[in-house]
């Protein structure tokens, strides 16, 4: 297991290298002069250039694309042009929001989704079947926004159950937790829709295997065979699944975050946007790479702890 | 997934579609229902009540009346009217970028099928690449560094579809690249392109529509959700994204605003879904063949 | 051969399936009986219903599709058909096992081969996790698994197909049952495995005194197993006799063919006959004999009505159901 884990880790580095480069063409050789966008079209010849002297962009773009691999690694992502303040630091202010968010949809939407897969499964054709089949894809259509507003007229604004702008205060856990709660409902349930959604699939296959016969023919009672001789193998797909609505999830959590005023990643990089911040947007994608390389890593070494098979490849 | 058959024949396809919509009621509610939305937004001009862009001051804000149905935004404009026009944009923006992503995909997908090698596993593990980056993402950050354009949307929303496409084409390619009857072929002239067209099509073309219609779903949510934060075709354009932002910033006065939008995109996405994902049931051979 | 009461009879067995809206026999009017230490060998090709039968016999037909219509198994004199699901399961691995044909999707992949093993004694004789991995162990000394303290805690990708079976045989032995279903258990291996591992299920069945039902598509893999064998074709069996006297006196048409078609090194390739035409779907059975379509003795009254397993005069244990060779008394009443 542990070979696997350091072959995973070792493996990893090509795909962040990969993905660095992605960001890399997209933040420099794509849009022709950032200093341009910064400053706009009525900038003086003479603050464009110290615009792409304080960027670095003045430099030939092999020597640009090494610096920006070794800065994005070390954590030296430069200073906010409108606070001034290190985006890491920016960075890091936020982070514990996002996390709070995505961490708890996943669990939710794991708790909700993979008891209403299987479900789902052993009932085929059954009305909850069908119920839950309508239900997932309908939850997997709506886009993060609109089902966050939909929330939010509801439960924040009609019902007032919830506060309408949801940063809580991280050092106090009741209004961390109210503050969480709407927008990780939102996220939670459309993650659910996509888990309920292969967990039945990935069952119903696995129920129809033949090893599945197998047991059966031992005479293991059916509680055991669908938990212990179907569950692990249906959870594969469910793994690779979870892995990549976790990108999706931070997609989502950009819009969740701006519907319900919650401070985040996904705020941070909205306000750079809007003030033009290029360090601080060049910073958040390689916080999203990031975010991107880790999604994949945990991914595999999740099918490592479930199949057995794969830690022998 | 291994287990891919080849079939051969455009006559094929057409049967294997013609079963895949009998078998399941789900795709046929979803092509109605996206059909009726794509002809009411090729309407638009001739059954739109009002002009999208009219402003008139005197009506902001208010609810659905029977001069506006669904109500008028914060400018006083007609919601139903600035729906059925952001409706053309919104099918316009996703068609197109999903259709280059087809394109490009699998031609993509064919070549490192058909070329093989070293030639293959590098493209293919760009696709996986590019495949994880999640798509939301990946619009921000073209347009964030492009520009907000409606050109610049399409190429962000295509540049994510192209990795799915690629590996549809792909595999059917390497099969049919095996097949002594290929030799065949070219030894009687015919070329490389045609070979491919010929042998390779019919193999993916369900798979293609399967695949096709739940992207132009995910391509519509995007552009829909880039035109929320900001960065989709500029105001006063009517888009769907643009509308529910409106909607949003005036949601303590007006719900009406934000709903009918977000009805709108919901009801698009869920019947391209529905189209989709029935398509999917009835072809994939691993959940049609089970008791 | 033991004279006391067998250990199964099956009794006009009917299995059907739901296919295009109907139900269709997939195996029609079968009878046999097995004693203990005693091993038939159901023959016949793919989709002639002899894994149904053994299915049938396990409890294991999909209930989505398919169900047992009539007909009685009789198991140590208890009726199987319309037990319920709770006693059934504790018969199976117990004292019914079966094996299965293919060793490769037939164990999971994600759990240990020691735990599938030892899984069979946990629930049917109520052993702790240390006793039944103590059995287990002994089981694969059994089945003849190299230096199997080290892979006991294997996965079954890490065992070759031989060696799988091998664990499938001693999956299905753990419990010591009375009745062994092996269907097709050696059609997937290599040549070479396949004799290992016959070989290794007669002495086993020796050892154990166990019936076994030894299904096969392949007559030459029947000659050094079986001591009885019955012969399937379209859901119904169609000759039944001792595995001499049937390769001795074929008397089916369709046996002789099938007898004819078995690959032999001595003979050149060209004398190799396949038997034209398809084995009849289950929703479109021809009238008459079934076989009567692709046989080429085929007379009038065959396509007209279906003939009956009949007794040969001599000896009395060798049943034949055809109206050329084996003439019903009741034909000429017709």
């Amino acid at each position: 297991m542990l070979g696997y884990i350091l072959k995973r880790l070792l493996l990893a580095i090509p795909t962040l290298l990969a993905v660095l480069t992605i960001v890399f063409v997209l933040a420099r050789v794509l849009p022709g002069d950032p200093a341009q966008t910064i400053l706009g079209d009525q900038a003086s010849q003479e603050a464009l250039e110290n615009m792409r002297h304080r960027l670095g962009v003045d430099k030939p773009i092999g020597a640009q694309y090494v610096d920006f691999l070794l800065n994005a690694v070390r954590g030296e992502w430069g200073n906010s042009l409108v606070t001034g303040k290190p985006v890491v630091e920016e960075v890091r202010n936020v982070l514990p929001y996002t996390i709070d968010l995505t961490v708890t949809s996943i669990v939710l939407g794991a708790v909700i989704g993979v008891p209403l897969g299987v479900w789902s499964a052993l009932r085929r054709n059954s009305w909850v079947d069908y119920l839950a089949r309508i239900g997932s894809l309908l939850g997997l259509s709506f886009p993060a926004f609109v089902s966050a507003i939909l929330l939010l007229l509801a439960f924040a604004i009609q019902l007032r159950w919830f506060p309408v702008i949801s940063a809580g205060r991280l050092d106090d856990p009741l209004d961390r937790l109210r503050s969480l709660a709407l927008p990780a409902v939102n996220l939670g349930i459309i993650m659910a829709a996509y888990v309920t959604r292969v967990t039945r699939s990935s069952m119903l296959e696995v129920l129809g295997e033949d090893y599945i016969r197998t047991a059966r023919a031992k005479g293991v009672p059916t509680r055991a065979v669908i938990w212990r001789h179907a569950f692990r193998n249906g959870l594969i797909p469910v793994v690779t699944v979870v892995g990549l609505y976790l990108g999706i999830l931070i997609g989502n959590s950009v819009l969740t975050e701006i519907v319900f005023n919650r401070p985040g990643l996904g705020k941070l990089i909205v306000s750079a946007l809007n003030q033009r911040d290029y360090t601080v947007l060049q910073g958040m994608m390689v916080v999203y790479a990031f975010a991107i390389v880790l999604v994949n890593l945990l991914t595999d070494l999740t099918y490592g702890f479930i199949d057995p098979r794969v830690k022998r490849q | 997934m291994s287990t891919l058959a080849l079939r051969h024949g455009s006559s094929y396809a057409l049967q294997q579609l013609a079963r895949a919509f009998n078998a399941n009621a789900t795709s046929w509610i979803g092509l109605v229902t996206f059909l009726a939305i794509v002809a009411l937004a090729l309407l638009a001009p001739l059954i739109s009540p009002y002009d999208p862009l009219d402003q008139d001051i005197l009506v902001r804000l208010e609810g659905p009346s029977a001069a506006h149905w669904f109500g008028t935004d914060s400018y006083g404009r007609d919601i139903l009217s600035r729906l059925l026009w952001g409706a053309r944009l919104s099918l316009v923006i996703s068609t197109v970028s999903i259709l280059t992503a087809m394109l490009i995909g699998g031609i993509i997908g064919i070549l490192a099928g058909y070329i093989g090698g070293r030639f293959d596993m590098i493209v293919m593990q760009a696709m996986d690449v590019l495949l994880s980056f999640p798509s939301l993402i990946m619009g921000l950050m073209v347009v964030a560094m492009l520009g907000a354009s409606m050109g610049n949307l399409m190429i962000a929303i295509a540049l994510t579809a192209i990795a799915p496409f690629a590996r549809i084409a792909r595999a059917p390619t390497i099969l049919v690249k095996e097949r002594d009857y290929i030799e065949a072929c070219r030894a009687l002239g015919y070329s490389d392109l045609r070979i491919m067209a010929v042998h390779i099509l019919p193999n993916i073309i369900a798979e293609i529509l399967v695949m096709g219609s739940l992207w132009l779903a995910t391509a519509i949510r995007i552009e829909a959700s880039l035109s929320f934060i900001g960065l989709g075709v500029r105001p006063p354009t009517a888009t769907w994204g643009g509308m529910i932002r409106e909607g949003f910033e005036n949601i303590l006065d007006s719900a009406s605003l934000s709903v009918f939008p977000s009805l709108a995109i919901l009801l698009v996405v869920f019947s391209l879904n529905m189209l989709g994902d029935g398509l999917r049931d009835a072809i994939d051979p691993k959940l049609r063949g089970g008791e | 051969m033991t004279a006391d009461a067998p250990i199964i009879a099956i009794e006009n067995l009917v299995t059907e399936f739901r296919t295009g809206g109907g139900w269709h026999p997939a195996v029609r009017d079968v009878s046999f009986a097995v004693q203990r230490n005693e091993t038939l060998a159901i023959v016949g090709e793919s989709g002639c219903g002899k894994s149904v039968t053994a299915l049938s016999i396990m409890g294991l037909v999909p209930p989505a599709n398919g169900r047992v219509a009539s007909g009685h198994i009789r198991f140590a004199g208890r009726d199987l058909v319309g037990l319920d699901e709770e006693e059934m399961r504790k018969l199976r691995g117990d004292r019914i096992s079966m094996i299965f044909q293919e060793p490769m999707t037939s164990l999971n992949p994600v759990l240990t081969v020691g735990f599938q093993i030892a899984e069979a004694l946990h629930y049917h004789r109520d052993m702790g996790r240390r006793e039944a991995d103590a059995s287990a162990l002994e089981l694969f000394d059994q089945v003849k698994i190299p230096s199997a303290r080290q892979r006991f805690a294997d996965y079954p990708h890490q065992f070759s197909g031989g060696m799988r079976q091998r664990v499938m045989i001693a999956m299905a032995l753990a419990c010591r049952p009375e009745l062994l279903l092996a269907d097709e258990p050696t059609t997937a291996l290599d040549v070479t495995i396949q004799a290992q591992v016959l070989s290794l299920l007669a002495e086993l069945k020796a050892a154990y005194g166990m019936a076994m039902i030894f299904i096969t598509h392949n007559l030459g893999v029947v000659a050094s197993i079986a001591d009885r064998v019955a012969v399937m074709y379209a859901g119904e069996i169609v000759e039944t006799a001792p595995v001499n006297e049937l390769f001795a006196r074929p008397t089916h048409p369709y046996t002789e063919l099938l007898l004819r078609s078995i690959p032999r090194v001595d003979r050149d390739t060209v004398g190799l006959s396949a038997i034209a035409g398809q084995v009849p779907s289950i929703g479109a059975m021809p009238s008459g004999c079934r076989f009567a379509p692709r046989c080429p003795l085929r007379e009038e009254i065959c396509t007209r009505r279906d003939p009956l397993l009949v007794k040969l005069s001599d000896p009395g244990d060798h049943q034949v159901r055809c109206w050329l060779r084996a003439p019903s008394s009741e034909a000429g009443h017709g």
